[in-house]
């Protein structure tokens, strides 16, 4: 039952808003939005305007946090607070599209496979997809770094590969869910065009919750990317990159701690700012159950 | 009055619901139940009866609910200081509860011989053949032919009048002193309905448990407790016996009294109650009613003190204007 | 018109065998206990579902062309309305949005034309404007059942099939539901009623059949049947109607 004041058509968009930030959750929504897109926003813009460049030999190496340098410099006398941002499109932006395009592949693969009469073809998909969900995607994406070669664009191609299954089941099942529900037969009784139908009623009910399994991906894959260029299997020097500068510098943790750890924060950054807005989101589902 | 074996007065019961901010469910509940009454407990939703009902098992806290002020006395405990402990003692023992039939009910992976052994058993140990000795009889209570058989399967092999009978078999277990039983036949065919509700006046006989039976059936509640009280908006708004029923001294419960489809001709106009009760938490100074109330007059939503008022052994209401309305 | 439905069994003989005829402007009703076929029944009737023995009629001509049930045209003179208003509406769309749809495609695809025929549908079925634009969840159950209607009348049916319509609303959202099917009846609508709940079957319809275990145990009309039921079932049924004052 609404029980909601700021329902009313006349509250103020301020009301509103204040209404929205104090339902559960709303407080991590905020702050994990915040902080996601403040390293995201400076990721892309600091490394344009910032002083230095990511390869530029700017001091000695291995000299500490300085004012000129708060994040020190790295073993060749590259300014470590570049890098760090400069990696952002890199562990960020990789990893975005390593999550979108899973998710479109599998939600439309999903949706197709629940609307589907075609029991054979639904059942071979079906299997192929549980056979794909099977396989351990660390363990997969190594092996198969080591067939295709290392890089950034192959570790894309390697998470689409295997991550669009997992996109494809949530969305197939909630697919065919929803065409159980009495809305959709009411499109029948309306004589929409299937088209229609998929369309503006499938699809929006469906791709909810594929959205929100994405999010949580996200998480998953900055790391996956991260770990992989840890490994060497991804990013190749010189390309900044969270895992790789993290690689990098643990020859020379007992000297140079700043080498390690300001990459190491940025990740931890990223993912924990995407945590708040999942745990927001999870919490207001259930405070509204 | 003195001896009842529940008494509530002025319970106000809130919820919490962000940090900040906190929703008043029930506002004032004023009522007592006798040993061995059956008492209806009707409301629309909204009206606060549920949480009513939480209150006396116990399990308010699982909805962020908590009791404000008033006092709430069973059998001469305060429920309200009671801790998890004693409601170990009272849940099940003294106070039962039978869940409405549509939404809870035998627990889908556990036979129906377990959950009657644990219903039966409470957490204490019991001899195993004591356990289904006690569980067959109950089975027969709640007229569950073959119960040995019944006892092996699953809630899903069994309709959903038998589903109640089982749970009112839990209830009943440990022969409590009182039932609350909330909606236990919405969503019932009506002959099951009719079934079950002899079955409840069967163990009131037998048992002299008193009953709390909530509903929103108007009719149901008229034809099978012996007393009615009436909810709206979060308070108690007025206790008649049933019989008076026509005897209404509450506008809210003549226009519910009214409202009954049975007395209308086939399309013929039917009487319904303007509006829609008040949104929880947003409740109007003065009576609650009055937005909606045919009889009301600008005093009546006036910031006053909600009386509760006796016009009759038995009978309690609290509309400001009811003397002027029906005469003393 | 009419619909004339006769059948044989069905899968797991959900309905069994039966004859039923809905004559031009009147209210029939079909009571019957859960699990009778009732539901089954009214799917056939509206086209959602294909019996699997027999036929039925619109105005003398069968509904059924080869895998095609109403087709085209056809399609609008029957609708139906659901039990459960939680998911007879799309949660993604606002109400205006979903019976605004259905003005586009049959009547006119003006936008903002279909927007406003749907706010006075809506209107008329007691939703006010506010309402019209917000999403389900944020609707009573009573409210969705109305906003349900309005979409199943928006391509202005000549027939209105009601699934349980009122079994899982509240008592005040029921009479006002009753009250606007009334006036519906009043404006010419036939209705078929499906419904366990038979106050609300002898409060709105002229016939009605009693159903059991997929068969049609009565039938006639509904002062008949409530006054003086003559099958030993229908007398249970009408026995345990509990009655204030009776006790």
């Amino acid at each position: 039952m609404s029980s909601n004041k700021a329902f009313a058509a006349d509250a103020s968009r301020k009301e509103r808003l204040k209404e929205w930030v104090s339902r559960p959750g709303g407080f991590g929504i905020i702050t994990g939005c915040l902080m996601f897109v403040t390293i995201t926003v400076v990721g892309f813009i600091y490394p344009l305007v910032g002083p230095f460049g990511t390869d530029e030999f700017v001091g000695e190496s291995l000299e500490g946090p300085s004012l000129a340098h708060p994040m020190g410099l790295d073993q060749l006398g590259r300014d470590v607070m570049t890098r760090v941002f400069a990696a952002v499109p890199a562990d960020i932006g990789i990893a975005f599209l390593g999550v979108t395009i899973p998710l479109v592949i599998g939600t439309v693969v999903g949706i197709l496979l629940g609307i589907s009469k075609n029991k054979q073809v639904v059942s071979i998909v079906s299997s192929l997809i549980d056979g794909i969900n099977a396989f351990p995607l660390l363990i997969i994406a190594i092996a198969m770094v080591t067939f295709l070669g290392p890089g950034l664009f192959n570790v894309v191609i390697i998470l689409t590969l295997m991550s669009w299954a997992r996109y494809a089941r949530i969305a197939r099942t909630k697919a065919v869910v929803v065409l159980q529900e009495n809305y959709i037969e009411a499109t029948k009784l309306m004589g929409y065009s299937k088209r229609r139908v998929i369309s503006k009623h499938v699809a929006p009910n469906v791709s909810s919750e594929s959205l929100a399994y994405a999010l949580s991906d996200f998480i998953l894959v900055i790391i996956i990317v991260s770990g992989l260029s840890f490994l060497g299997f991804a990013a190749r020097p010189p390309m900044p990159e969270w895992g790789a500068m993290i690689a990098d510098g643990r020859t020379f943790i007992g000297q140079a701690w700043w080498l390690t750890v300001f990459p190491g924060l940025a990740l931890c950054w990223s993912a924990i700012s995407l945590s708040f807005i999942v745990e927001g989101l999870s919490r207001r589902d259930r405070g509204n159950a | 009055m003195s001896n009842a074996l529940v008494q509530i007065d002025s319970l106000c019961i809130d919820v919490k619901v962000t940090r900040t901010r906190r929703l008043t469910i029930v506002n004032s509940a004023t009522f007592d139940v006798q040993p061995g009454q059956l008492l209806g407990l009707i409301g629309e939703s909204g009206s606060g009866k549920t949480m009513l009902c939480r209150s006396l098992v116990g399990t308010l806290h699982r909805r962020g609910a908590y009791i404000n002020s008033g006092s709430l006395k069973f059998n001469g405990i305060d429920l309200i200081a009671a801790s998890p402990k004693d409601w170990r003692e009272i849940r099940g023992k003294e106070i039962g509860y039978i869940p409405q039939s549509a939404l809870a009910g035998p627990n889908p992976v556990m036979t129906i011989g377990a959950q009657m052994a644990e219903a039966i058993q409470l957490g204490e140990k019991m001899d195993k053949s004591v356990v289904r000795k006690r569980a067959i009889e109950l089975l027969e209570i709640v007229q569950i032919r073959r119960p040995e058989i019944v006892l092996k399967q699953y809630p899903y092999e069994l309709s959903g009048g038998m589903k109640q009978r089982v749970m009112i078999a839990c209830a009943i277990a440990r022969e409590p002193k009182l039932i609350v039983a909330d909606e236990p036949t919405t969503g019932l065919d009506v002959t099951v309905q009719a079934e079950i509700m002899q079955l409840l006046k069967q163990i009131r006989k037998d048992l002299n448990t008193s009953i709390i039976l909530v509903s929103h059936d108007l009719p149901l509640i008229n034809e099978v407790c012996d007393d009615i009280v009436i909810m709206h908006a979060g308070s108690t708004v007025e206790k008649i016996p049933s019989a008076k029923i026509q005897d209404t001294r509450h506008p809210y419960t003549e226009a519910l009294y009214r409202s009954r489809i049975d007395l209308v001709e086939p399309r013929g106009k039917l009487i319904t109650i303007n509006g829609q009760p008040p949104t929880v938490g947003d409740w109007p100074t003065g009576c609650r009613f009055a937005g909606r109330c045919d009889y009301a007059k600008p005093g009546c939503s006036a910031d006053v003190e909600i009386p509760s008022i006796k016009v009759g052994p038995n009978h309690l209401t609290s509309c400001l204007r009811q003397a002027e309305i029906w005469g003393k | 018109m009419s619909v004339t439905f006769k059948s044989f069994g069905y899968e797991v003989q959900a309905v069994k065998n039966v004859d039923f005829v809905l004559p031009q402007g009147k209210v029939v009703g079909i009571v019957g206990e859960s699990g009778s076929g009732k539901s089954t029944f009214a799917r056939v009737l509206s086209g959602l579902q294909e019996p699997t023995g027999g036929y039925v009629t619109y105005l003398g001509a069968p509904i059924q062309d080869g895998k095609e049930i109403y087709k085209g045209e056809l399609r609008k003179a029957v609708q139906m309305v659901f039990q459960d208003p939680y998911s007879s509406l799309n949660p993604r769309m606002r109400i205006i949005n979903a019976v605004a749809e259905a003005v586009r495609v049959h009547q006119n695809p003006n936008k903002s034309e279909a927007q406003q025929i749907a706010l006075d549908l809506l209107k008329r079925m007691g939703i006010s404007e506010i309402d019209a634009f917000k999403y389900p969840s944020s609707l009573s159950g009573g409210q969705r059942q109305r906003a349900s209607v309005a979409r199943a009348l928006s391509v202005q049916p000549k027939i209105l099939i009601a699934d349980e319509p009122t079994s899982a609303i509240d008592q005040s959202a029921q009479s006002q539901l009753l009250e606007l099917f009334s006036e519906l009846i009043k404006d010419g609508l036939s209705i078929v009623l499906v419904s366990h709940d038979l106050g609300v079957i002898r409060y709105l319809t002229d016939n009605v059949y009693v159903m059991q275990n997929g068969e049609f145990v009565e039938t006639g009309s509904s002062s008949k049947i409530f006054e003086n039921p003559s099958n030993a079932y229908t007398q249970k049924l009408i026995a345990s109607i509990p009655s204030s004052g009776k006790k």
